[in-house]
C-alpha cells in the first residue's frame, strides 16, 4: 500500500548552518511517527517543509503517493498543522474558529455544521461554546487548536510539540484525545520533546541527529538498543569507587549532569541494587525500568539530552 | 445548495471573520468612528463660521473621508490585521491552509469597503448637517470609493508585510511611510503651492489621484470624462495593489519563518 508521507533525501541549510543533511522518513497509513531529538536539530523544519510553509533545498516528499511539488495548495487542504502555539482568533466563539477554517478548506456548509458539531462534542468543548476563545484556559484552547486541524477531515496530521505549552492535565487531556484519533485511524507525524508523549502515542519513533534519521523503530525496538533492563541512579560521596563496582558487576555506567546511571541487565529490586553497591560511599539510590529516555540518549549521547 | 466556488467562500470567511471581530471590539469600533466624526465637525465648524472659506466645505469633506477616514481605516486597519495575525500566529496557521492569497486580500478588501460605506454615510450625514452638498453621481462615488480602498487596502498589505510585525510597529510604519503620502497626495496643502518637484513625484502617489477623483465628483460634479486621468490611474493602481497584496503574503512566509 501506498504510503501517507514519504520524504526522500530532503536537504535544507540555513546561511552556513546545514540543518536537514538527506532525512528520509515514510510514515504509512494510519500510523503515528514522532520525530524526537535535540534542540535545532531540525525536527520542526521537517514539519515546515511538509506543510509548504518552508521550501527544501532538495529531496522529494510524497503525500499519499503524488508529489507535493505538483499538488501544491491542494496537499495543504489534505493536511492538519496543530503547533504549540494556539493559533485561534480570541475574539471569535470556538464554533466561529471551527467555521471559519473548515470554510478555508472548503468543506461544504451542510457537512462543516455537522463536523463542527461533532468536533464541540468530542473535544468537549461544548460547555464554552459562548465562551470567547481569549478567555478559555491554555488547555482548552489547544484542544480547539487540535480540533481546528481536523476539522476538514485531514489525511495527515502534523502536530509540532502539541502539549509544550500546556500544564500537566491538559497534557494528559491532550494525549487522550490523540490516542483517540490514532485508534480511529488517522495518520499522524508529530514532534515532541517529551520522550513520555512519544513512547505513549506514537507506533514508531525517528530519532534525529545531525539533520537526518538516527535511528527508527517502535518503542520496544528502541529500548531494545539499551544494553541493560533497568536502570538505577545512584549519589555517591566517592564516585570513582562506585564506579569501580558497578563495572566489576558488569553495569555499564554513564553519567550525566552530576549523576551516576547504572544500566542494569535484568530488573533489580531496589534491595538488590543497594545490596550489590555494598558501600559507605553510597548515599541515595533509585531505581527504574529502562525508557524512551534511555534509549535516546544511548543514541544521541548524553550531551544532546532533551529538557 | 450548490456550493460557492472555493475563491469566493474563502474570501467571504475572511471577511465576515475581520467583521465579526471588528465588532466583538467595541472599543476600537467606536475611535474609529468618532476620528473622522469628529474631524468633519471640527472642519465643518471652522469652514462654516468663515465666509471666505465656505465655499471649501464640499471639498473638505470629500477630503476628510479620503485622507483622514479612510486612510487610517483602510490603510492602518489592514497593517493592523496584518500585524495581529503575524502576533496571534494565526499567519502560520493560515498559510498552511489552502487559503488562496488573492482570497485572503480580496476578503480584507470587503470587510474594508464595507467600514468605509459606514463612514461616508455617517461623515456625509454630518457634513450635510453643516451645510455641505454631494453635487456628482452616487454610482461614480461609489466606484472611486471602491478603487480608493482597493488601493489603500494593497499598500497596507506592502506595508505590514515589510515593516509591522508587532502591533506596536503599525503606528510607526504608518506615521513613517503612510503620513507623508498624505502629504504629497494633496491632504494637507493643495498641489499647485507645492515645488515643483514635489508636484511631479505627487503624481505617483494613489493618494492625490483618490483626492482628486472623489472631490472631482464629490465637490465639483465632475463624470468620468473629465477625471478620466484619475481614474484610470485608480484602476491600473489597483491591479498593481492586487498583485502587491498577494506578493506581501506569499512574503510573509518568508518573513515569518526568520521571526
Amino acid at each position: 500500500m501506498t504510503a501517507a508521507l514519504r520524504i526522500d533525501g530532503l536537504h535544507k541549510r540555513f546561511g552556513s548552518r546545514q540543518v536537514l543533511d538527506g532525512f528520509s522518513l515514510e510514515v504509512a497509513r494510519g500510523e503515528v511517527v514522532g520525530l524526537l531529538g535535540p534542540n535545532g536539530c531540525g525536527k520542526s523544519t521537517v514539519l515546515n517543509i511538509v506543510c509548504q510553509l518552508l521550501q527544501a533545498d532538495a529531496g522529494e516528499i510524497r503525500l499519499m503517493g503524488e508529489p507535493l511539488a505538483r499538488l501544491g495548495a491542494a496537499a495543504r487542504a489534505r493536511m492538519g498543522l496543530c503547533a504549540q502555539d494556539c493559533a485561534l482568533y480570541p475574539d471569535l466563539l470556538p464554533e466561529e474558529n471551527l467555521h471559519f477554517f473548515g470554510r478555508l478548506h472548503g468543506v461544504p456548509a451542510a457537512q462543516r455544521h455537522a463536523r463542527v458539531a461533532d468536533l464541540m462534542e468530542r473535544f468537549g468543548l461544548a460547555p464554552h461554546a459562548a465562551t470567547r476563545v481569549g478567555r478559555l484556559s491554555g488547555g482548552w484552547q489547544q484542544r480547539l487548536h487540535l480540533a481546528v486541524s481536523l476539522v476538514h477531515r485531514p489525511e495527515l496530521l502534523v502536530l509540532d510539540e502539541p502539549t509544550a505549552a500546556v500544564d500537566v492535565a491538559a497534557r494528559l487531556d491532550l494525549w487522550r484525545l490523540i490516542e483517540g484519533l490514532r485508534d480511529t485511524g488517522t495518520t499522524i507525524l508529530l514532534t515532541s520533546h517529551q520522550l513520555a508523549e512519544a513512547e505513549r502515542l506514537c507506533s514508531r519513533v525517528a530519532v534525529m541527529q545531525g539533520g537526518r534519521v538516527a535511528a527508527l523503530g517502535t518503542v520496544p525496538a528502541l529500548l531494545a538498543r539499551v544494553p541493560g533492563q533497568s536502570v538505577a541512579t545512584v549519589q555517591s560521596r566517592d564516585d570513582e569507587a562506585t564506579v569501580h563496582r558497578a563495572l566489576r558487576l558488569g553495569w555499564a555506567v554513564r553519567q550525566r549532569a552530576g549523576a551516576l546511571r547504572f544500566l542494569l541487565p535484568r530488573h533489580f529490586s531496589l534491595r538488590e541494587v543497594v545490596d550489590a553497591l555494598d558501600g559507605p560511599e553510597v548515599s541515595a539510590v533509585s531505581v527504574r525500568a529502562v525508557t524512551l529516555e534511555d534509549a535516546y540518549l544511548e543514541l544521541v549521547g548524553d550531551g544532546a539530552a532533551l529538557e | 445548495m450548490r456550493p460557492r466556488p472555493l475563491l469566493l467562500e474563502q474570501t467571504l470567511a475572511v471577511a465576515q471573520r475581520l467583521l465579526l471581530e471588528q465588532w466583538r471590539q467595541r472599543r476600537g469600533l467606536i475611535f474609529w468612528a468618532v476620528f473622522p466624526a469628529a474631524m468633519m465637525v471640527l472642519f465643518g465648524l471652522v469652514y462654516a463660521h468663515n465666509d471666505s472659506m465656505r465655499a471649501g466645505l464640499d471639498a473638505a469633506a470629500a477630503g476628510i473621508l479620503m485622507g483622514a477616514a479612510l486612510f487610517f481605516s483602510c490603510l492602518g486597519g489592514t497593517v493592523a490585521i496584518i500585524a495581529a495575525e503575524r502576533e496571534r500566529r494565526t499567519l502560520r496557521r493560515l498559510l498552511a491552509s489552502p487559503l488562496h492569497p488573492a482570497a485572503y486580500f480580496l476578503g480584507v478588501v470587503s470587510a474594508q469597503l464595507l467600514l468605509a460605506a459606514v463612514q461616508v454615510v455617517m461623515l456625509y450625514t454630518i457634513a450635510v448637517f453643516i451645510g455641505a452638498r454631494y453635487h456628482g453621481s452616487l454610482w461614480l462615488g461609489g466606484l472611486i470609493l471602491l478603487l480608493s480602498v482597493f488601493s489603500y487596502v494593497g499598500m497596507g498589505f506592502f506595508l505590514g508585510a515589510r515593516f509591522a510585525r508587532r502591533s506596536e510597529e503599525v503606528v510607526v510604519a504608518l506615521s513613517a511611510i503612510g503620513v507623508p503620502l498624505l502629504v504629497l497626495g494633496g491632504t494637507f496643502f493643495p498641489l499647485e503651492i507645492m515645488p515643483r518637484a514635489m508636484q511631479l513625484a505627487a503624481q505617483l502617489d494613489p493618494v492625490l489621484h483618490m483626492n482628486q477623483a472623489f472631490k472631482g465628483v464629490a465637490a465639483y460634479g465632475q463624470g468620468v470624462s473629465e477625471l478620466r486621468f484619475e481614474l484610470g490611474f485608480l484602476v491600473v493602481f489597483c491591479a498593481l495593489s492586487l498583485a502587491l497584496g498577494v506578493s506581501s503574503y506569499r512574503r510573509l512566509l518568508v518573513l515569518d519563518q526568520r521571526a
